[in-house]
């Protein structure tokens, strides 16, 4: 461990391979091809100082893991400037051949660097993202909703409780989806599908948990270990096969992020795009054409770049009577962020998530695409408000509904 | 640097947001893709126009301050350092338009700090290409190519004007056109009209001024990409395979014979294990598939007369290579991030006349053989080595021979490999290499070399363009360590 003066930056440490292994030869900054317009959003929508790139970042954190520089709340303000995307960790292209495991994890040196920043400095840290985890400690998810609240959406439909009779799927809606009224007909969409389909499924309604994605971005690292503990125990508990999650956030933490607890989650975990499409092949869903529509795919970097979905929510609206799938240039493992993740929609009160946003609506726009359709409630949010600031000139819709439309 | 008169001054020039001072934001800079690291600043600015750069040397000189310059921080021997503390760096990776594309008088201008790649790119959406071949180039900028690396490794002829800043802020373009005459609307000819400046600021490392645009030459695409590969037992063969290539007149810019040493292939290229000898492998690019095959018939021709064998791994790896390079027209590959994964790089390039090559090259492989012992030694394993050589002109033989180390993921490793970078780059120099790369030490120890008239030549220039001696200062001036002074 090295001490920073009064700091010790324990969790940076644990990753300082990465921070080594980055040549800093700046491709993750600089790179221009036909299918990737550039490579850092944060980057590209900022002043553009080095300190907005993963290599600025990476310099940076090097320089805090021996000494060279400072914590200082200036500082703590830069390392929550970043979507934690990680098309600079695409772009870059560096992989440890044996294992397959990215040589330069940017998404987990800048989360390192925010959770020492956090259990050193919280005072420095902007009292949105406080807020968050005082939230959660409150009601164990981060947007303070009540425990009725989070099952307020499957009000007056008969759907299986878990814990009660066992179903060898569970449907894990998440603390965003059930956020909104708007938000949350999604999840009672996705359970009609599902039970048009014959699938037999459960939810955990009002005791469903959050699932510490939120607060693990935003560097609460002993919370988050703490929820994923405590969540793998109670997931185990319900027997099912598989957990199927409506939100790319809680996708990429059930599957990836809870691999480093000592406990392993037994239930496979899938994006619901991962689980309609075996659906739509089975037929057990007859889709029908309501409008056509050329529409483009918004990869959400959570199950995009860092799960690998890209093919399956393709296969869903290519089986979408009357939908034109068209793609942008900077499309699938290139995709340039939408502005939300990583807690960007917080970062200066959501100005530069929105218009990072705009530049996802104008590449759909550059390509003649007449809807943007996502898969992730952050991306949709986002985008949303990037297009009403744009005078709505193209929706944004989520995968769900453009399912649910074609059943109706 | 530090007064508040002066960060107001910038802020009014170039805003607010493109000026910063904080310490973490010019620490960002220290670090580049060198082993030697970036330049320590007091404070960063990233200018949007030539007219802004002009404005803020004129400010700078005014107050004696210290200005270095950064593309893409692509280099291999270090940034400038300036004066570690004092320096106002500026990024000019903001001025990164291009201005036009002319298909008739096949030019393009564009603002010097576009990354190349990008630069490419718009020239190949036009059906058009600019001669790179050495550039990493996702990651240096034009200016940074222009100024850091000795007639721009191939770009140097091609580069038909420039528009540079002079250090009191003076802004002057060389290069036939506007620049130099002003009834000619059309930069079309850099050797018109009066003496070649374009030349004289070309792999200057910014010391003479500061670049803010080119126009450069621009070629027609080949839609046609054909390569072969051929194993040698020695080195003598190998030299003589690239007397033969050089001794033809060719009129495409990038006709390469590309060496790599014995055994080099298989370290990095799927399928080659058990290639122990030296390969060579011709790559070609063309407009019509008989002339491709005519080309390659004649490499193959020559090849076996010389000595040289193929074999199928050999040949399957030809084919990657022309599939890999394509005709998509997109630059995607990068030369320098394509060794990311390899660990640690030691570059040791060289540059040495063909005339008497081979005993240079059994030199340099020795000492390296011997550094490696030492490293070994010391605890810092080697993952690989590899070395590459391939002619730049007639009379010239241009290469690496690099060393990748394993991550310690602790600093002493990249102080080992800077050492021992410029401990070959001294030897190599004893040995009369003269590099490429006018960059941070290298630019140095170019120095120590010059001879007393072309030093005097350099300070001349120097003192006249730069009176105050704000542009990169330190850079050149390594002049301790020669033993002439």
């Amino acid at each position: 461990m090295i001490a920073m003066g009064r700091n010790v930056m324990k969790e940076l440490e644990k990753v300082r391979r990465y921070i080594y292994n980055c040549r800093k030869c700046g491709v993750c900054s600089g790179k221009v091809t036909s299918k990737v317009p550039y490579v850092c959003p944060v980057k590209e929508s900022t002043a553009g100082f080095d300190h907005f790139s993963s290599r600025g970042k990476t310099v940076i954190a090097q320089g805090l893991l021996e000494g060279a520089i400072s914590p200082s709340a200036e500082l703590a303000e830069v390392i929550y400037s970043c979507t934690l995307c990680g098309n600079c960790m695409t772009q870059c292209g560096s992989i440890n051949q044996d294992t397959g495991e990215a040589l330069v994890d940017t998404t987990k040196i800048v989360e390192a660097m925010r959770a020492d920043f956090l259990q050193n400095h919280p005072k420095w840290i902007d009292p949105a993202y406080r807020s968050i985890l005082s939230s959660t400690r409150q009601y164990n998810n981060p947007w303070g909703l009540s425990r009725t609240e989070k099952e307020k959406w499957a009000k007056k439909m008969k759907i299986k409780n878990a814990q009660k009779e066992p179903s060898p799927v569970l449907l894990f809606v998440g603390c965003t989806m059930a956020s909104s009224q708007e938000l949350s007909s999604r999840p009672r969409k996705a359970a009609e599908i599902m039970s048009t389909a014959n699938v037999d499924f459960a939810i955990l309604g009002k005791d469903e948990p959050c699932c510490g994605s939120v607060q693990k971005r935003i560097g609460d690292v002993p919370l988050a270990r703490e929820m994923m503990e405590e969540n793998i125990n109670l997931f185990n508990s319900l027997g099912c096969e598989a957990i199927v999650t409506l939100c790319a956030g809680c996708a990429n933490m059930l599957k990836n992020d809870y691999r480093e607890s000592k406990e392993k989650l037994k239930p496979r975990v899938l994006h619901i795009v991962e689980f309609l499409p075996k659906l739509i092949q089975e037929r057990k869903l007859q889709l029908r054409e309501k409008h056509s529509l050329k529409a483009t795919y918004h990869d959400p970097c959570h199950i995009g770049r860092h799960m690998g979905i890209y093919d399956q929510p393709r296969a869903i609206l290519n089986a979408l009577p009357g939908v034109d799938l068209i793609e942008r240039y900077a499309t699938k493992e290139n995709t340039i962020c939408c502005g939300a993740g990583g807690g960007m929609r917080i970062f200066e009160s959501g100005s530069l998530a929105e218009k990072i946003g705009h530049a996802a609506l104008k590449s759909a726009m550059q390509v003649g695409a007449k809807a943007l359709v996502t898969a992730c409630p952050f991306c949709e949010m986002n985008l949303d408000a990037a297009s009403r600031s744009l005078n709505n000139q193209i929706p944004v819709y989520d995968i769900i509904d453009m399912v649910y439309e074609a059943l109706q | 640097m530090h007064t508040k008169k002066m960060l107001q001054s910038l802020q009014e020039i170039v805003g607010k947001e493109f000026v910063t001072t904080d310490r973490f934001a010019t620490f960002a800079y220290s670090e580049d893709a060198s082993n030697f690291g970036g330049t320590h600043a007091a404070g960063v600015v990233r200018p949007g126009s030539t007219e802004e750069v002009a404005l803020i040397l004129s400010l700078a000189n005014r107050q004696r301050i210290p200005v270095v310059v950064r593309g893409g921080g692509a280099s291999i021997y270090g940034q400038p350092k300036g004066i570690p503390g004092h320096n106002l760096l500026l990024d000019m990776t903001r001025m990164n338009n291009v201005k036009e594309i002319n298909p008739q008088s096949m030019t393009v201008t564009a603002q010097a700090g576009i990354i190349m790649s990008k630069l490419e790119l718009a020239c190949r959406k036009e059906g058009f290409y600019i001669f790179t071949p050495f550039v990493p180039n996702h990651i240096v900028s034009l200016g940074g190519w222009m100024s850091g690396v000795a007639g721009s490794a191939g770009l140097w002829k091609d580069i038909i004007s420039m528009t540079v800043v002079l250090a009191d802020g003076t802004v002057v373009t060389t290069g036939g056109g506007p620049g130099t005459n002003r009834h000619q609307p059309l930069v079309y000819n850099r050797t018109l009209g009066g003496p070649d400046f374009t030349g004289l600021f070309t792999g200057d490392g910014g010391s003479f001024g500061i670049k803010t645009e080119a126009t450069v030459r621009i070629r027609k695409y080949p839609p046609f990409v054909r390569a072969g590969i051929m194993e040698f037992a020695t080195l003598g063969n190998v030299l003589a395979m690239m007397e033969r290539h050089v001794q033809r007149d060719t009129s495409f810019p990038f006709d390469a014979l590309l060496v790599f040493g014995a055994g080099a292939m298989e370290n990095f290229a799927v399928g080659t294990e058990g290639v122990k000898a030296f390969t060579v492998q011709r790559m070609a690019m063309g407009y019509s598939s008989d002339e491709l095959d005519c080309r390659l018939a004649a490499f193959h021709a020559d090849a076996q007369e010389l000595g040289g064998t193929s074999n199928p791994a050999l040949e399957a790896m030809a084919v990657a290579m022309e599939a890999s390079t394509g005709t998509e027209g997109d630059p995607g590959m990068d030369w320098m991030a394509l060794f990311n994964g390899f660990g640690r790089a030691a570059w040791l390039p060289f540059t040495l006349p063909r005339e008497g090559f081979a005993d240079v090259y059994h030199q340099l492989l020795a000492w390296r053989e011997e550094r490696m012992r030492a490293a070994d030694e010391r605890g810092y394993r080697c993952n690989a080595t590899w070395e590459f050589f391939t002619v730049s002109d007639q009379s010239t033989i241009i290469g690496e021979m690099d060393v990748f180390f394993e991550e310690t993921h602790e600093p002493g490793l990249q102080a080992y490999a800077r050492d021992l970078m410029r401990d070959f780059q001294e030897y190599a120099h004893r040995l009369g290499s003269i590099d490429v790369y006018n960059q941070g030490f290298m630019a140095d120890l170019n120095a120590t070399c010059w001879s007393p008239g072309f030093k005097g030549l350099f300070q001349t220039v120097k003192t006249s363009l730069d009176p105050n001696n704000i542009l990169n200062p330190g850079l050149w001036s390594d002049l301790k360590k020669d033993p002439e002074r």
